[in-house]
C-alpha cells in the first residue's frame, strides 16, 4: 500500500466523536443502509445465495491462477492488453508508461479504491498529468484536498454548507447549499473534463473470466463516461476481483448492489473487455487491464485470512459497525475503513503499523451478520490481535506491546496462585487509595494504566471480595437442597 | 508474458500447489461450467401473452419507482408521437440548438423521425457506423434514443449491447435517454437475462441501465442527473391486444385518428 504515515487512530477517533456533524451523518447512514441491508438479507427469498457466493469466491481463490489466466486470454483475444503487476510500483510504472506513450494530458478517474491503495495520483501528477476524480463524492474530496471517509459515500463527513463553500471557492459559482444545484454545477464542470480527457482510469468491481470482461457499477454514470469517451482506458484490478462464470457474476453482482445501497441493481453496470470496434465512434482505442497483487498473495497464502479476499467492497459493514458509526472513516487512515479496513489495511500495509485498527473494533459481530459474503471479520480481528500479542514471522510482525504482554504474564501468575492473588488484592486496595475520588470512582490512574481512565472512570477494588462476603453473610443460611424453597419465601 | 508467469507462480506458491507446474483449465472442467440454461430459455420462449402482459405491468411498477417515465405504445407511430412531443417540449441542457440522435436500428428507423421535424429547427442524427462525426453529433444532442436488446422486469433494467451502429454514448451523453423496448424482449429477471446474454456468439461491451443517473453524495439527498441522462423514458412496444386488432380491422380510421392526436 501507499506509504501512509503510521495511524493516529486515537486522536482521529476523538476528533470524530467530538464532531456533531459527523455523528449526525453517520447515524443517518447507519439507520438507513445498515438496517436496510439487514432487512434485505432477512427477507430475501433465496436464503442460500450469500452462502453460495462465498463458496464460489473461495473456490475461485483455490484456482486463482487458472481463472486469471483464462481472463487474460479472453481479454487479449479481443485485442485488450493485460499486465500483471506484483507490486504497487509495478502497476504505477505500467500505467504511467501507457499515459506517456499516448501523450496524455488529463486522466479522468472512475471511483477506484485500488488506485488509492497504490497511490497512483502523485505519480501521474508528477508527470504533468491532470488527474480528475469524477465520482461526485470523490470530486468533492479532491477539491477539498481531503480524504474519503466511506467506501461508497466518500464525503459523508462533509455537510451541504461546507460543500457549498467549497464549490463557491473552487468552481466560482454563487454560494448555495442546495444539493441539486451543487450537483448540477459539478455535472457541468466534470462533463467538460470527461469529454476532453485522453485517458480513463478505473477500478474493477468484478471481472468475469469466462467472457473476458470487467464489470463496473455506478449510479452517477461517471464510470460509463470514463470508459466510453477517452481514447485510452486503464482498469486497475485487485487480483481477487474475479469470478469464473456468468452465473457467479450474476449472484455476486446482486449481493454487491444490495449490500452497498439496497438496490436490486445500481443504475449502471458496464461490461467491457477490450478496445472498441473499428467503426465504433466511442469506446477506448486502447484497453489495458492491470491485475495487481500488492500483498494479496500473502493473504491468499494464510488460511486464517484468505477469506477476507472474498470481500466485494460493498461497504455494508461500515453501515452497521458501532465503532465506525462513532469515530468515522478518517481514523482508519486508509482508503479501506470500517471493519473491512481494520482487517485488510493491516494485512496489506503492515500489522504493526496499523495495530490500533483491530484493537479498536469491539468484536460485536455485526459486520459478520451484515456481510453479503459472510466474511467472519470478528474472527480475523481476533487473529490479528493474536498476531500482535505474540508476533508473527509470516507477517513480519513483532510483539506489539511487550509491556502489555508482561502485565498479562503477571496476571496469569496471580490468578493461578490463590495466595499471591489475595496478597496482591490487599496491596492493590492499599495503593489505590490516593486515586479514589469522592464519587468513589477512580478517574485517573498513572503509568501504563493511564489509558483506562482517559475516557471513563473505573470502580475501585472492593473492600472485600465476593467470596469473602459470601462466606461471612450467606454461606451459613444457604437454602437446603430440596423442599425448603417455599418456606424461605414465606419467611422473607 | 514474463510478469504473468511470475505472478501465477506466486499464486500457486501461496496456494501450496506445485509452483512451477502450470495448471491447465481442461483439468478443471467444473470451474467454468454454468447451470444449464435450456430450461430458462424455454420458459422465456413459451411465455403466454397474458404472462408477458404481467411482466410489462411488473416492469412498469418497478420503472416508475425508479423515476423512469413509462409509456406503453401499440405501434411505431404511437411511439414516434411520444418522441416528437418530448423533442418539442423539452429543452437542451448544454446547447442552444435541438439535436437528437438515435441508434441505427430497424425499430428506430420505423419511427421515421427524420421526416417529422420538417419545418422546425430540429436536427435528427442516426449513429450510422462509419460516420466520423458521430462523437461531435452525440455531444451536441440533448436526446439519445436507443432500442435495448433486453429488458428485465424485476429490476426495470435495460440491457444495451454495443454493436456496429449502436454505440455506447447514445444512451449516456445526451441529457435525456429514450428507450424503445419491444415487449417480446422483456424477461422476468436477471437469471433469464444472463441466459440470453450467454446465447450471444460474440459478446462485446454491454451495459445494464436501471433508471436515470443519480447521486446521493451530498448529505445522502438523491439528485437525478449526476453524469448520465437525468431523464429516462421507456416506451414499451406491445402488440395490440386481440380484440383491438379486430376492431382496427373493422374500423381502421379510428386508430389512425388516435395516432395523429397522440
Ligand atoms: S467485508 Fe463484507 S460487508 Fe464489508 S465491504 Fe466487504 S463484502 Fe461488504
Amino acid at each position: 500500500m501507499s506509504a501512509s504515515p503510521p495511524s493516529d487512530y486515537r486522536s482521529a477517533a476523538v476528533t470524530g466523536i467530538a464532531s456533531p456533524r459527523l455523528q449526525k451523518s453517520l447515524h443517518g447512514l447507519q439507520e438507513r443502509f445498515g438496517k436496510g441491508a439487514m432487512e434485505i438479507w432477512a427477507t430475501m427469498e433465496d436464503q442460500e445465495m450469500r452462502h453460495r457466493v462465498k463458496e464460489a469466491r473461495m473456490n475461485t481463490f483455490a484456482h486463482l491462477d487458472i481463472i486469471l489466466t483464462e481472463l487474460a486470454e479472453n481479454v487479449r483475444a479481443r485485442g485488450g492488453q493485460v499486465h500483471f503487476a506484483a507490486t504497487a510500483e509495478d502497476a504505477i510504472g505500467y500505467t504511467l508508461a501507457v499515459a506517456k506513450r499516448n501523450k496524455v494530458k488529463r486522466v479522468v478517474k472512475g471511483k477506484s479504491m485500488t488506485s488509492m491503495e497504490i497511490n497512483i495520483d502523485p505519480a501521474l501528477q508528477g508527470a504533468g498529468i491532470e488527474v480528475v476524480e469524477t465520482d461526485l463524492g470523490e470530486y468533492i474530496i479532491q477539491l477539498a484536498g481531503d480524504k474519503p471517509s466511506h467506501i461508497i459515500a466518500p464525503c459523508i463527513h462533509l455537510d451541504r454548507n461546507q460543500i457549498g463553500e467549497l464549490f463557491a471557492d473552487k468552481l466560482g459559482i454563487d454560494y448555495t447549499n442546495d444539493p441539486p444545484t451543487l450537483t448540477m454545477a459539478a455535472r457541468k464542470a466534470l462533463r467538460e473534463k470527461m469529454l476532453g480527457a485522453e485517458m480513463g482510469l478505473t477500478g474493477c468491481n468484478l471481472a468475469c473470466a469466462e467472457i473476458g470482461q470487467i464489470s463496473l457499477v455506478s449510479n452517477e454514470g461517471n464510470i460509463r463516461m470514463a470508459t466510453t469517451m477517452p481514447p485510452v482506458l486503464v482498469a486497475l484490478m485487485g487480483m481477487e476481483r474475479v469470478v469464473a462464470t456468468l452465473d457467479e457474476h450474476r449472484e455476486a453482482l446482486q449481493l454487491l448492489t444490495r449490500g452497498a445501497a439496497l438496490q436490486k441493481l445500481s443504475t449502471y453496470v458496464s461490461f467491457l473487455g477490450g478496445p472498441a470496434g473499428q467503426d465504433d465512434p466511442d469506446g477506448p482505442r486502447e484497453f489495458h487491464l492491470v491485475i495487481i497483487d500488492n500483498g494479496r498473495s500473502k493473504i491468499l497464502a494464510d488460511p486464517e485470512f484468505r477469506e477476507v479476499l472474498a470481500c466485494i467492497r460493498c461497504g455494508a459493514c461500515l453501515n452497521i459497525c458501532p465503532v465506525y458509526g462513532k469515530i468515522g472513516g478518517h481514523a482508519y487512515n486508509s482508503p479501506y475503513c470500517g471493519p473491512i479496513g481494520a482487517v485488510v489495511t493491516p494485512l496489506l500495509d503492515g500489522i504493526n503499523k496499523h495495530a490500533d485498527l483491530c484493537k479498536g473494533e469491539t468484536l460485536c459481530g455485526a459486520c459478520k451478520d451484515i456481510c453479503p459474503v459472510e466474511n467472519d471479520l470478528p474472527r480475523m480481528l481476533s487473529a490479528l490481535r493474536h498476531t500482535l500479542a505474540y508476533g508473527s514471522d509470516r507477517w513480519n510482525t513483532s510483539q506489539h506491546s511487550p509491556g502489555e504482554a508482561a502485565v498479562y504474564s503477571l496476571w496469569k501468575l496471580l490468578i493461578t496462585h490463590p495466595l499471591l492473588y489475595r496478597i496482591s488484592l490487599r496491596l492493590g486496595r492499599l495503593f489505590q487509595r490516593p486515586f479514589v475520588r469522592k464519587g468513589k470512582m477512580i478517574s485517573k490512574m498513572a503509568g501504563l494504566a493511564r489509558g483506562w481512565t482517559e475516557g471513563r472512570d473505573l470502580p475501585p477494588l472492593a473492600g472485600r471480595t465476593f467470596a469473602e462476603v459470601w462466606k461471612k453473610k450467606y454461606a451459613a443460611n444457604r437454602p437446603q437442597p430440596s423442599g425448603s424453597v417455599n418456606q424461605n419465601k414465606e419467611g422473607s | 508474458m514474463d510478469s504473468q508467469s511470475a505472478f501465477m507462480k506466486t499464486i500457486r506458491q501461496s496456494l501450496g500447489v506445485s509452483a512451477d507446474t502450470e495448471r491447465p483449465k481442461k483439468l478443471y472442467p467444473a470451474l467454468f461450467t454454468n447451470a444449464d440454461t435450456k430450461l430458462i430459455l424455454q420458459t422465456i420462449k413459451n411465455r403466454t401473452a397474458e404472462q408477458q402482459d404481467e411482466l410489462v405491468e411488473l416492469l412498469q411498477a418497478n420503472a416508475q419507482a425508479l423515476g423512469i417515465k413509462f409509456h406503453v405504445v401499440r405501434s411505431h407511430d404511437q411511439a414516434a408521437a411520444i418522441v416528437v412531443k418530448l423533442v418539442r417540449t423539452k429543452n437542451p441542457e448544454f446547447t442552444h440548438t435541438k439535436h437528437i440522435i438515435h441508434h441505427d436500428h430497424p425499430d428506430l428507423a420505423a419511427l421515421q423521425l427524420w421526416k417529422r421535424f420538417n419545418r422546425e429547427g430540429i436536427t435528427v442524427h442516426t449513429t450510422f457506423s462509419p460516420d466520423r462525426q458521430l462523437h461531435e453529433k452525440t455531444i451536441a444532442s440533448f436526446i439519445g434514443i436507443t432500442a435495448p436488446d433486453i429488458g428485465v422486469a424485476e429490476s426495470a433494467t435495460l440491457i444495451q449491447l454495443t454493436k456496429p451502429g449502436c454505440p455506447r454514448s447514445t444512451s449516456l451523453v445526451p441529457s435525456i435517454h429514450i428507450a424503445l423496448l419491444k415487449s417480446e424482449n422483456l424477461v422476468a429477471d436477471l437469471r433469464e437475462a444472463y441466459a440470453l446474454l450467454r446465447q450471444e456468439a460474440q459478446l462485446d461491451s454491454f451495459v445494464f441501465i436501471t433508471g436515470p443517473s443519480k447521486t446521493a453524495d451530498i448529505e445522502a439527498q438523491m439528485v437525478h442527473g449526476a453524469h448520465g441522462p437525468r431523464e429516462v423514458h421507456l416506451l414499451v412496444l406491445c402488440p395490440q391486444p386481440a380484440e383491438e386488432t379486430a376492431n382496427e380491422a373493422k374500423n381502421p380510421s379510428d386508430t389512425a385518428g388516435q395516432q395523429t392526436t397522440a
